[in-house]
């Protein structure tokens, strides 16, 4: 598998570490009512038929925490973005 | 060598082999002679060797099918003593000179095979035998069959030394990737380069040309060779191409990746020095053009393996590429016109053809007129049943339409049932190939992104439509990378090589005789597959785990498609609905060594060594892999046992001082205004209210609450702190703030780098610590506990001027500082140290009187956190802060996780002093049974104290703090030991921390 | 007691030795240099500094920073990018220590700095077979029509960190490894570098 770093270009897997879901997002409530909330970041993840954006780690290249829109079906890597917005050139 | 030898079945002429050399080689201990251009293969042939090597089960006398990577039966052991290598197919060995090969899986001889005495048992070796017949008893399996089945079924003996060549791996790049170099690919490879694209076109032969070198074809009106010459030519001289000979791709990925092995020096006897003996390329390609062509099938009848029986397109390649006669007298039996034509070439060579034996009903002409070119006769709708002869064919049965047999000496058979596209390739990541009614074959299905197919592999067998959809298919891959090529005239090839494979399948000849085999080099047989199939085993992917059709080295390549056939036929299914397994990377066997490459022995994987490395090697140190690195394990004198070495390394600390190289630790330094804002947040305790001179023990937890790490980190500037992980953790750790700053708070000002590398760290500890360091730190610096006091950290300079950071530290519970210089002065800063120490008696300690002390002391490490403690479990619940969020605060505050019955951790002594206590030993109630039920938690660590002098541990134990001073049982079953253990607090020296301080 | 000066150490000394090795004739195919004392350091841009830090650098240096995988040279100081807002800044000129120290008085405010002078090791990989032999490790495509003239890339080879510039249009490489894993990548390259022929030169 490649994937298109916007920073450092097309590199090969194994510069990468894997994270996984990227649509979760970390709860602010720390009341006993957001323990749902913080179960679902912290545990529950999808499995989609279909495109599905991830976390990777460019951790053999620049460190830059990427958000890879994947294929779960054909491994197709449809879109990579910098996960901290307005990152890069 | 030079000289000729007799070689009996050499053709006076013909052949891309070079005659005036002759190479000397031994098969089995004879020697014989052959000439450069040779396989193994063809030069045995030559030789009149036609018994290669004995089957897998069965011991059944083999000889060589075919002529390519496609072998099943012609394994053989090349080389001998370290460099002997089993299962290489004596088809695709190039020749040289002193070449040692031997037959295998044959005792005492190749011609006397005890062994085949297995032959008589075949009804108990049939399909799913193990399974079935050596059920009982149990215990039986492992001492007696399978040694047994071990010793009598076998593909060949690894050497059992080290491997002494050299392997590598590289990477290449190109926009097209041209997978085989026959006629197609050498097409396409002239299209895409000719437009300037960057082309790699791989070839597993070590010459150009594929099936042009086997046929005598012409193009342009010429010999097919002269055209191979040209365009090799023309490429090589195009800086954009690049020809990889003698290098099989073996599997396809994602992204446009591809592997292909190299065997840079498999044709000499020995690699040259500095030279690699293979080396396995991972190629990324924009496009990639497979034109792997086709692998002709057998036809199953009975006894279809005698050595004498050959592939036709094999017949073709021994007679017109090598020169040789693979015998006097032929048959040849096919069901298709492409075949026939090898009569042509064999009475050209001058052997004798007795029969074009045609399975078709129907009369084909251009069969016809073979044959009568051939002076054979030609019989339409005979097969053959059955073949005469044991070491070698002698005979034929024939059995015409009416059924009528008819007995015909030869000594050679000439079988084809068809081509079958090489699809293989096309598979590898989830493709799957799709039956084609016209070819009676499996054809491309869904493609690799990136990839297309031509040639025969595409299933256009015709050498003009080969060239022309290969020049298509390579215009068009150099196109999608966005060059321009252009149209180039394609030369006419000749009309007799034109012909298609017109094939009314036969597949299997019914109602044969003897044994008829669909997988020759698994001995699976048509009774078999039936077998399997009355059982229950249907599918192909099933029928191969149930008989093994389709295993080993060769993975079936000759045998799927006529055992989907047979299968079809015994479930009266249509073949084409039959399916096939799924083909896996690799494509041909590649060497568990060419995987490794370089890292292997030594550098198995890169070794990190920290900066006073060649210092401690110099004090003959022991180390000791931790995570990547390499540490100091201790020091031993001469002569002095290792826990005696251990023991003298921590009393020297608790007495006098000691001097560790900690370099290992992760440093990182995180900076920005924002930094102590970031830190509280990935920190459980607080540390923006940290002074700047100051450092602070920090705990780290998961989201989900669990303690990932911990380390101490100082505050250097208002906006620079200096932070230290594990050893073990330094990269996730890295990561894990990294994916806090991007991802979580990105609004943050706050940079973090990692600084590992740059500071050599050194602790000094011992009560004469400071006057150590008052050696060393420059003088303007004043260490005095006022000054600089426990947890004191700062910018100094040592030795006249070297930048440094100080840190007033202790892992070890007495009076400690650690020291940092950059890393190119680790080695010098060890040395001053020691020379600054040594009228305090000071001694270098390693990472195990480390351990011994910080258990001693009762801190948590590694086996400690073991990523399933919490902040509470180590007793650390003090530390998390109630005042802030912070990673893992929600989660760790959840019931089960501060539940005071969880394990905590104690201090264990045990109580009888002389015990010796076990980390992993279970922690039971002192009069409880050693059942499950009863466990109530683990040691975790030990170590002999010297202080104390016996023996102590960490552990986890249920409620642990509340049951300080009560017995428990230390059981472990698994080394024997059943010790009682009291329960203590977990730090044994100096509670009050009165010697830190002082 | 009397302080004597440390001594530097590289961690390829007595290692690193100057001569001919590998395959013994023709011209060598690979020439390796330790390129020692060079001065070395981080820079990360602060938040929110980016255009500032850019125009000082600019101002200082005379070096447009890179924005990409890129490096680029000013007359004292070339800036190697390896990540967004981050450089690795090398000197002969402001050697060791000095670089570092320069960086963090020339950009206070706008860039956090990190010394790491001895944090590395850098080679220069020369000679015809130069590309030849980082193919052995490196999964990037140093073709030019890739990797051209300025270009960089932060990586692996053979599961060490490398980062990596063309220095000029010579097929000349500067390779900044892990000071720790100089040994094993030292190793590695000698290796791969042996069925070319390969100099060592003492001198960078």
């Amino acid at each position: 598998m490649r994937i298109r770093c916007p920073y450092c270009g097309e590199r090969a897997l194994e510069e990468f570490t894997y994270r996984g879901d990227a649509t979760v997002t970390r709860p602010k409530s720390l009341e006993p009512q957001a323990a749902d909330a913080w179960v679902d970041y912290v545990y529950l993840r999808d499995n989609p038929d279909g495109h599905h954006r991830e976390h990777w780690h460019h951790s053999a290249g620049c460190h830059a925490w990427l958000v890879v829109t994947r294929d779960m079906r054909s491994h197709e890597i449809v879109a990579v973005e910098f996960a901290r917005k307005g990152e890069g050139p | 060598m030079t000289g000729t030898s007799f070689q009996p079945r050499r053709l006076a002429t013909g052949g891309l082999i070079d005659r005036t050399r002759t190479h000397s080689f031994a098969f089995d201990g004879e020697t014989l002679a052959g000439h450069p251009g040779d396989t193994l293969a063809s030069a045995l042939l030559a030789n009149g060797k036609r018994l290669v090597g004995r089957s897998f089960k069965y011991h059944r006398p083999r000889g060589i099918l075919t002529a390519g990577s496609e072998e099943p039966n012609a394994l053989v052991e090349l080389r001998a003593g370290a460099h002997r290598e089993p299962n290489t197919r004596a088809t695709t060995i190039e020749l040289y000179d002193g070449l040692d090969a031997a037959s295998q899986n044959r005792w005492p001889s190749l011609k006397l095979d005890l062994l085949a005495a297995n032959q008589l048992f075949a009804p108990i070796f049939g399909a799913g035998f193990y399974y079935k017949t050596f059920m009982w008893p149990a215990s039986f399996w492992e001492k007696v069959y399978e040694p047994a089945i071990r010793r009598a079924a076998g593909l060949g003996r690894a050497a059992t030394e080290p491997d002494p060549d050299h392997y590598e791996k590289a990477n290449a790049f190109c926009d097209v990737f041209v997978i085989g170099a026959g006629a197609s690919g050498l097409a396409a490879a002239l299209a895409a380069a000719r437009s300037g694209a960057r082309v790699i076109l791989c070839e597993e032969d070590f010459r150009l040309g594929g099936r042009l070198l086997a046929e005598r074809s012409e193009i342009g009106g010429r010999p097919a060779i002269e055209w191979v010459k040209a365009a090799e030519a023309e490429l090589e001289a195009l800086p954009n191409c690049r020809i990889m000979e003698r290098t099989s791709v073996v599997g396809v990925y994602d992204g446009g990746t591809y592997a292909a092995l190299e065997r840079v020096n498999d044709h000499v006897p020995v690699p040259p020095a500095h030279e690699p003996r293979q080396r396995l390329w991972r190629i990324v390609a924009k496009r990639a053009v497979l034109t792997a062509g086709a692998i002709e099938r057998p036809i199953v009848f009975g006894d279809n393996d005698r050595p004498g029986i050959m592939l036709a397109g094999a017949v073709r390649t021994y007679l017109n590429r090598f020169g040789v006669a693979p015998g006097r007298r032929a048959v040849v039996f096919a069901d298709n016109d492409d075949a026939f034509r090898t009569a042509v070439d064999l009475l050209a060579a001058g052997v004798e053809v007795a029969a074009l034996v045609d399975a078709r009903k129907g009369s084909s002409a251009s069969a016809r007129d073979a044959a009568e070119k051939a002076n054979a006769r030609y019989l339409t709708g005979a097969v053959i049943q059955r073949v005469r002869g044991g070491q070698s064919v002698r005979g034929v049965e024939i059995r015409d339409q009416g059924g009528k047999i008819e007995l015909l000496d030869c000594d050679l058979v000439a079988m084809s049932g068809g081509w079958s596209p090489t699809v293989h390739l096309t598979t590898h990541l989830n493709g799957k190939p799709k039956w084609d009614e016209s070819l009676g074959a499996l054809v491309p299905g869904a493609l690799p992104p990136g990839m297309s197919v031509a040639g025969a592999a595409s299933g256009q067998f015709g050498l003009a439509s080969c060239l022309a959809s290969g020049q298509s298919a390579g215009a068009e891959a150099a196109r999608a990378c966005g060059f321009a090529p252009s149209v180039h005239a394609l030369p006419a090839a000749s009309a007799a090589s034109d012909e298609t494979t017109a094939s009314t399948p036969l597949w299997q000849v019914a109602d044969g005789k003897g044994k008829a085999f669909v997988d020759f080099q698994n001995d699976v047989t048509v009774s078999d597959v039936k077998l399997a199939a009355r059982e229950g085993f249907r599918i192909p992917e099933h029928l191969k785990r149930y008989t093994t059709l389709g295993m080993a080295t060769d993975q079936g390549k000759t045998a799927n498609a006529n055992g989907a056939a047979v299968l079809a036929r015994v479930t009266g299914r249509y073949v084409g609905a039959v399916g096939t397994t799924t083909f896996r990377p690799p494509f041909t066997p590649v060497a568990i060594a060419a995987f490794a490459g370089h890292h292997r022995g030594q550098d198995f994987r890169p070794a990190r060594l920290a900066p006073s490395h060649g210092w401690a090697e110099e004090q003959g140190a022991h180390f000791v892999e931790t995570g990547p690195w390499l540490r100091a394990l201790y020091y031993p004198w001469e002569g002095e046992e290792p826990q005696a070495t251990v023991n003298r390394e921590v009393a020297n600390v608790r007495d006098r001082v000691g001097v560790c190289d900690v370099s290992t630790l992760g440093k990182i330094d995180v900076q920005g205004k924002d930094a102590g804002i970031f830190l509280d947040r990935v920190y459980a305790n607080t540390f923006s209210t940290l002074p700047v001179g100051r450092a602070r023990y920090g705990l780290m937890l998961r989201e989900d609450g669990f303690v990932l790490d911990d380390g101490t980190t100082a505050r250097l500037k208002d906006d620079h702190y200096f932070m230290t992980t594990t050893t073990a953790n330094a990269v996730r750790v890295m990561q894990h703030l990294e994916f806090c700053q991007q991802c979580l708070w990105p609004e943050l000002d706050v940079q973090m780098v990692s600084v590992t590398e740059q500071w050599a760290q050194f602790a000094v500890a011992g009560p004469r610590a400071r006057d150590v360091l008052q050696g060393v730190v420059d003088p303007a610096h004043d260490l005095a506990n006022a000054a600089f006091p426990h947890l004191a950290a700062g910018e100094v300079t040592v030795c006249g001027g070297t930048p440094a950071r100080l840190f007033r530290l202790s892992f070890s519970g007495e009076l400690a500082y650690e020291v940092a210089v950059p890393a190119r002065f680790g080695e010098a800063m060890m040395r001053a140290i020691l020379e600054a120490g040594a009228p305090y008696g000071i001694a270098p300690y390693g990472t195990e009187a480390l351990g011994v002390l910080r258990i001693e002391k009762g801190h948590p490490a590694g086996s400690e956190l073991n990523g399933q403690t919490t902040a509470h479990d180590l007793g650390l619940g003090k530390l998390v802060s109630a005042k802030k969020d912070f990673i893992g605060r929600f989660m760790a505050a959840r019931p089960a996780l501060t539940d005071p019955a969880r394990p905590s951790l104690v201090g264990l002594s045990p109580v009888d002093r002389d015990d010796r206590l076990r980390a992993g030993a279970h922690l039971l109630p002192k009069d409880e049974e050693a059942i499950a039920k009863n466990d109530q938690g683990y040691v975790t660590s030990i170590a002999f104290s010297p202080s104390l002098g016996h023996w102590l541990g960490l552990g986890l134990l249920v409620n642990g703090p509340e049951r300080h001073g009560e017995i428990v049982r230390a059981y472990d079953p698994v080394r024997g030991g059943d010790v009682a253990v009291e329960i203590c607090p977990p730090c044994f020296i100096d509670p009050e921390g009165e010697r830190l301080r002082v | 007691m009397s302080r004597r000066p440390l001594y530097a150490l590289s961690a390829l000394a007595g290692i690193a030795v100057p001569g001919r090795f590998g395959k013994p004739d023709g011209e060598p195919g690979v020439v390796i240099a330790e390129r020692q004392g060079l001065g070395l350091a981080t820079v990360a841009s602060r938040k929110g500094q980016d255009a500032a830090l850019k125009a000082a650098v600019l101002q200082v240096y005379g070096v447009d920073l890179p924005e990409s995988s890129r490096v680029a040279q000013g007359p004292a100081v070339i800036f190697v990018g390896y990540g967004p807002g981050q450089w690795l800044a090398v000197s002969e000129s402001l050697a060791d220590e000095a670089l570092a120290r320069d960086l963090s008085t020339r950009l206070a405010g706008l860039a956090s700095i990190s010394d790491q002078s001895g944090g590395r090791t850098v080679l220069r990989v020369s000679g015809p077979h130069a590309r030849d032999v980082l193919a052995k490790g490196l999964p990037v495509d140093l073709d030019p029509r890739a990797f051209p003239l300025g270009s960089a890339a932060t990586s692996v080879i053979g599961h060490m960190g490398v980062q990596l510039w063309q220095v000029d249009d010579t097929r000349s490489y500067d390779i900044a490894i892990f000071r720790s894993l100089s040994q094993s990548f030292w190793r590695w390259l000698t290796a791969s570098s042996g069925e070319f022929g390969y100099e060592v030169s003492g001198q960078n």
